[in-house]
């Protein structure tokens, strides 16, 4: 009787330890590198009903700032160790393709032709799509209407490089602010800064065949533009990025600047702003860069197709239009086409400026070794702040520095 | 065949006692652990950083490339410039944390009313995590609302604001005035001790002599503490020589890599730029410019001692 109360006892004991073990193997944990400071509302109601909508899936969610996240995600996956799913900048697609560490996505023609033109170019290497497209920025010009006409002008659009100059001058000269604000730390943003002039000025970094076109009289153009602009800028050009920028504009420092959209809302609420569009350069019509950021799906975790609905499911339908617009994001899909009702694009009238120039605006370039271009830029952009070599020089060095890097 | 215990004069060992070690066996056995752990944390990483940096390894995988690494780093004239940049930052910063901490530690030695409060005051900047004073050190170098650029604009220092880490020779010093504020309490406090335990008697004696004060400080204070100077100053070049979070929280090794030294562009290519095979070549030029500058260091320093009288 004994012997078989310690056997029944000891069954229990068994099954007790056994079942967690069990449950364990049957139980799915998925890691999310989320790049950004928090993990937003419209991201985060989404994956919460993932979870509860699948037995035994959970997701380790991580946001991780900008500054570190994309070499996190990099170096765990080249540790052997990728994240489940990752948000990051479409620029480390090429590296991760190349590199074999992500999946390939595929879109129906219904899902491609959703996206706003130019969307899919920024997640596409070697003929297939790496990334599923999440977010998506057009950049403009912010003016500081206030300030603009404590200096005696008046709050309009600067239409060309001149205009933008003179009304730089102008704030300067008769105000206690600076005419613009301009970025020259080493950041990734810097380069994304000086994209929007030179885009603005007919300029391309690669042709259509992938090649160097970086050193023409466009970037030449730009570059002595950018650095021109300095002696109307903020104090101590090299150690501002954008995002700190919003900072100056707020304290009345800077009457204008460069920002995408999202830009409006965290301006204060009694700044008179205006937005317009990047002024046009000599050689060219007003232009934005064309930024996107993507949602990818690691090799190798055992888990992939459960990773690539959850990445579907953040990407798609409802779900992407309310993170667009509770983000203040240019609009990733045409969302008119797709059924919704007014969209929130189209009943803003500030949209219009960061929605008309996504047909006129130019990729962020798309190359294997994306840290080494952001170095040649950035390179190339202090070297003209810090007046340490001419123009030309400084253009054909970055030339040459990126077709070394391709 | 002769049984060694069978011939006489051996010691004959009962069969049930247990068998015993040799001391040099036992000294082994001890030391085993500490062999095993210094192969695991430093031996195999060594071994392992040299065959990559014969490689050209990157995300994807490697390639055997022979001294190709070495050899664009020969040619490079940008590495060039970080040996420079480095060995710069690393004499300016050791010097000044040497001097300021001989003259910190006398202060603290001497017999002044509240001596207590200001050892206590000396060590902040040692105690605040590194991240936490470099960011600290970021809003005060700010030009447009950093306090120094503010309090030198209302004494008539600066014309404007004054952003430090935007010129390349004002970012250099700036990281130079944190790394010297980080570093200095723990070379005072080192040197404090090392003060302390001078025999009193010495001193006295030269009073009696009528030696001076600076005269005391330099015949007896220096020579006494001359192997604490020694250690601290070559373990202090070693630790500046690689320091990389202040540096890299502070300008990340700009403007245009003025900032950037050898620390710096290893971490940003093999880290940053996941070229590990590159980044692996310019960890092994450390450590054998490391290891250079510590033989001709411990050398030079021999001598020195030897004109002290430190054995």
């Amino acid at each position: 009787m004994k012997t078989k109360k310690f056997t029944t006892l000891g069954a229990a004991l068994l099954c007790a330890t056994a079942l967690p073990a069990f449950a364990e193997s049957h139980a799915t944990e998925m890691h999310f590198i989320m790049c950004g400071d928090d993990v937003r509302p419209a991201d985060q109601a989404i994956i919460d009903e993932f979870i509860a909508d699948r037995d035994g899936v959970t997701v380790n969610l991580e946001a991780v700032p900008w500054a570190n996240c994309q070499d996190k995600s990099l170096t765990l996956a080249a540790a052997g160790d990728a994240p489940s799913i990752a948000y990051m900048g479409s620029r480390t697609l090429r590296q991760l393709a190349t590199n074999d560490l992500v999946v390939p996505i595929t879109f129906t023609d219904e899902q491609k032709e959703a996206f706003q033109p130019g969307v899919l170019q920024t997640v596409t290497s070697q003929g297939q799509y790496w990334g599923m497209p999440h977010a998506f920025s057009t950049k403009a010009l912010y003016l500081n209407c206030d300030l603009i006409e404590e200096a005696g002008a008046t709050c309009e659009a600067p239409a060309t490089w001149d205009d933008m100059a003179a009304l730089a001058k102008q704030v300067t000269e008769n105000t206690d602010a600076a005419g613009v604000g301009l970025a020259g730390k080493d950041f990734d943003n810097t380069m994304h800064q000086f994209l929007n002039y030179l885009y603005s000025n007919g300029g391309e970094v690669l042709d259509a065949d992938g090649n160097v076109a970086l050193d023409s009289e466009n970037t030449r153009q730009a570059l002595a533009f950018y650095a021109s602009l300095q002696e109307y800028a903020q104090p101590g050009v090299l150690e501002w990025e954008r995002d700190a920028m919003v900072d100056l504009f707020n304290d009345g420092q800077i009457a204008m600047y460069i920002n995408g959209p999202w830009g409006w809302g965290r301006h204060n609420e009694d700044i008179n702003q205006m937005v317009v569009p990047v002024p046009a350069g000599p050689s060219g019509e007003s232009g934005t860069l064309l930024i996107t950021d993507s949602i990818v799906v690691f090799k190798g975790t055992g888990h992939e197709d459960l990773a690539l609905e959850l990445a579907r499911a953040l990407t798609t339908g409802q779900a992407q239009y309310d993170l667009d617009s509770s983000w203040g994001l240019t609009p990733i899909q045409q969302y008119d086409k797709l059924g919704f009702d007014e969209p929130y694009y189209t009943t803003d009238p500030k949209w219009e400026v960061f929605v008309s120039s996504i047909p006129t605006g130019g990729p962020e370039p798309l190359i294997t070794d994306f840290k080494s271009l952001q170095a040649v830029f950035v390179n190339m952009i202090q070297g003209a702040l810090l007046e340490e070599d001419s123009i030309e020089n400084l253009v054909a060095i970055a030339a040459e520095e990126l077709a070394d890097a391709l | 065949m002769t049984d060694v215990l069978s011939q006489p004069g051996a010691t004959v060992r009962p069969k049930s006692a247990p068998r015993r070690l040799s001391d040099r066996a036992f000294a082994v056995l001890l030391i085993l652990p500490a062999f095993a752990f210094i192969g695991v944390i430093i031996a195999w990483p060594l071994v392992e950083t040299i065959r990559l940096s014969f490689t050209d390894a990157r995300l994807g995988g490697e390639n055997y490339v022979g001294f190709e690494n070495y050899v664009d780093l020969w040619n490079s004239r940008r590495f060039h410039s970080y040996v420079w940049i480095t060995f710069y930052w690393m004499f300016i910063s050791v010097l000044a944390k040497m001097v300021l901490g001989l003259i910190g530690a006398s202060l603290l030695n001497a017999a002044v009313p509240g001596r207590a409060l200001f050892r206590m005051l000396v060590m902040p900047p040692w105690v605040i995590p590194i991240a936490i004073g470099c960011i600290g050190w970021l809003w005060l170098y700010n030009g447009t609302f950093g306090l120094l650029s503010g309090v030198g604009q209302r004494i008539g220092i600066f014309d404007g604001a004054f952003p430090f880490l935007a010129g390349k020779t004002s970012a250099f010093y700036s990281a130079v005035v944190t790394d010297v504020w980080i570093g200095t309490p723990m070379v005072t406090l080192f040197f404090l001790a090392a003060m302390q335990g001078v025999n009193r008697d010495l001193y006295e004696a030269a009073w009696v002599d009528g030696a001076g004060r600076w005269y005391r400080f330099r015949r007896i204070t220096i020579p006494q503490i001359m192997p604490v100077i020694v250690s601290m100053s070559l373990l202090s070049a070693i630790w500046t020589f690689n320091s990389f979070d202040i540096i890299f929280i502070l300008t990340q090794g700009g403007p245009r890599g003025a900032t950037t030294t050898l620390i710096i562009d290893t971490y940003k290519t093999a880290i940053g730029n996941f070229k590990f095979g590159e980044g692996a070549a310019r960890a092994v030029v450390i450590v054998v410019l490391l290891a250079i500058f510590s033989a001709i260091y411990m050398f030079l320093l021999g001598k020195i001692n030897k004109i002290y009288g430190v054995k």
